[in-house]
This record gives C-alpha cells, sequence and structure tokens, in this order.
C-alpha cells in the first residue's frame, strides 16, 4: 500500500519536472495581455497534452500543460461520508486563501477537489525544485491531515455523547 | 485535403485493425511460450502512426495493454528493450495510468519509474509535446 504511494508520488514528481518548462508568452489575440493559456485553451498550437494519472478508482492527478502555465488538479481519497464533508470543508478552506498560496486556484476544476495553477511568473521568482517539492509535500500532508480531523471529530463526538448520557445514569 | 485524408483514413483503418487483429495472434502464442518481452516488442512496434481513428487506437491500446500486464520483471524487460521504443512506452504508460483500473495503474505505476530513470525526462516531454502522434 505504501509503495504504491510511493510510486505514484514519484511519477507525478517526474512528470511535473519534465512539464514545467515555462517561459514567457504574451497573449496573441489580444495586445498587451499576458494570460496563463491553460486556463483559456485557445490555441491548440500552445498546449500540450494533458496527462491523467490515476493511482486507483478513487484518486487521481491532472496535469495539464501550455507554454507560459500549468494547472495540477488533485482528487483526494474519500473513504466515506463523513471524509467527503471534512476533505470538501478543508479543501475549501484553503482555497479561499489562495492568495497566501500563490499557487492556488481559488476554484478546483470540475470533477477535482483541488487545483493549482504555476505561471511563469511564479517559476522566475521561485525556484523549480521547490515548486514541485510543496505540490507532492501538499499530497502527502492532506491525507494525514484529513485523517487526523476525522480523529479529532470522532473522539469529539464519543466525549460529547458520553457527558451528555451521563444524566441519564 | 482534409477531405482526402478521412477517405484514405476509412480504408486504411480496416487495414490497420487486421494487422493488429494479427499481432495479437502472435502476441498471444509468444506469451504462451513465456517470452513476455517479445510480446512487448511485437506490440509496441507496429503501432499505426498518425491515425486518428479511434478504433485503430483502441485495438492496439488493448494489445499493447495485455502485454504490459503479463511482463512481470520490470528490470530484465529493459535489458532486453531497444531504447527505439522507449517513447512509445511511454505513451502508452500514460494512456494506462488515465484507465484509473487499479492492478493496471500499480503495473504502470511501476514501469514509469524504471523508465524514468533508463530514458530519463525527455521521454517524458516527448511523450507530452508529441500532440500529432498522440497514441
Amino acid at each position: 500500500m505504501a509503495s504504491t504511494l510511493r510510486l505514484y508520488l514519484t511519477c507525478i514528481r517526474n512528470t511535473l519536472e519534465a512539464a514545467m518548462c515555462l517561459q514567457n508568452f504574451p497573449c496573441q489575440e489580444v495586445e498587451r495581455h499576458n494570460k496563463p493559456e491553460v486556463e483559456l485553451k485557445t490555441s491548440p498550437e500552445l498546449l500540450l497534452n494533458p496527462v491523467l494519472i490515476c493511482r486507483n478508482e478513487a484518486e487521481k492527478c491532472l496535469i495539464e500543460t501550455s507554454i507560459n502555465s500549468l494547472r495540477i488538479s488533485l482528487k483526494v481519497k474519500q473513504a466515506d461520508e463523513l471524509e467527503n464533508i471534512l476533505t470538501k470543508k478543508f479543501l475549501r478552506f484553503l482555497s479561499m486563501r489562495a492568495e497566501a498560496f500563490q499557487v492556488l486556484r481559488r476554484k478546483p476544476v470540475q470533477g477535482y477537489d483541488i487545483s493549482f495553477l504555476i505561471t511563469n511568473y511564479h517559476c522566475e521568482e521561485m525556484q523549480k525544485q521547490k515548486l514541485i517539492d510543496f505540490i507532492v509535500q501538499f499530497m502527502e500532508d492532506i491525507d494525514k491531515e484529513i485523517s487526523e480531523l476525522k480523529m479529532s471529530v470522532n473522539t469529539r463526538g464519543r466525549l460529547v455523547a458520553t457527558e451528555f448520557l451521563k444524566q441519564f445514569i | 485535403m482534409a477531405g482526402t485524408e478521412k477517405f484514405v483514413e476509412a480504408d486504411n483503418a480496416e487495414a490497420i485493425i487486421t494487422r493488429i487483429e494479427h499481432k495479437s495472434r502472435k502476441i498471444e502464442s509468444l506469451l504462451k511460450q513465456n517470452k513476455p518481452v517479445e510480446a512487448l516488442k511485437t506490440a509496441l512496434e507496429g503501432s499505426p502512426p498518425m491515425t486518428r481513428d479511434e478504433r485503430c487506437k483502441s485495438a492496439n491500446w488493448i494489445v499493447v495493454h495485455r502485454a504490459l500486464m503479463a511482463i512481470k520483471d520490470v528490470d530484465g524487460m529493459f535489458s532486453s528493450l531497444d531504447p527505439e521504443y522507449y517513447d512509445i512506452l511511454m505513451k502508452y504508460l500514460y494512456r494506462g495510468l488515465s484507465t484509473g483500473d487499479r492492478p493496471t495503474c500499480d503495473q504502470c505505476l511501476r514501469i514509469h519509474e524504471k523508465l524514468t530513470e533508463r530514458a530519463g525526462l525527455g521521454c517524458i516531454l516527448r511523450s507530452l509535446a508529441d500532440t500529432v502522434n498522440a497514441v
């Protein structure tokens, strides 16, 4: 189980290293505009093949690249309803503070839980290796966070129920 | 120009599909003789280039998938596979990873790691950048 996680993350890391070759490219349609081409998808010659890496039926990662931007969308494993709700709330919390993260996208792509948008400006300001490390670390930490949240919800529920039902003893 | 292309495609598609069926029979016999690497080589070499017909691509993918799943020894496979097949193998690996089926993804992830070590990041980038010969 752990070995597939390691292989999955290695595959994503290698693909990102290869795909993160971004350069500045001013918009072709409108002068003096500079837009992330992966979001607009107006010119097919500027886009590379999107790549979908699935670990199993529940977890997957979509990597779409273009000449000046790269979009990574993640679908996190959600085993039951509680994890579903916790994941949605937690990732919505993060997405609303996307300004602080800089590379985070405010809304996830349809069908996924969270999305990153990396542009050539980010690659110029920050180191490419560190960006990739950040994304892979994020993926590892998300699973830990969600299971911690789930455990604390269960513990709290148990405590509250015990206290409440004491009055009926 | 595009019209004549489509006409040629339709004729070729039938020819290509018969060729693929031929290939799959050969591959089944190679697998029975316990030669998974030979089977994979056969599956990869006749890959129809420049076909836009989805049926040919799916037919070829099924054949390659069969050969890929039969491979147990990944390191041994690479020692006997020629480098010219690395690029096309990488494209098929990404197609396998997009299926989402657990055993396929496990196998593809395993082979992907070893293939990247051997062929480098250039192989990945070629499979991303090649929009014409998409698998």
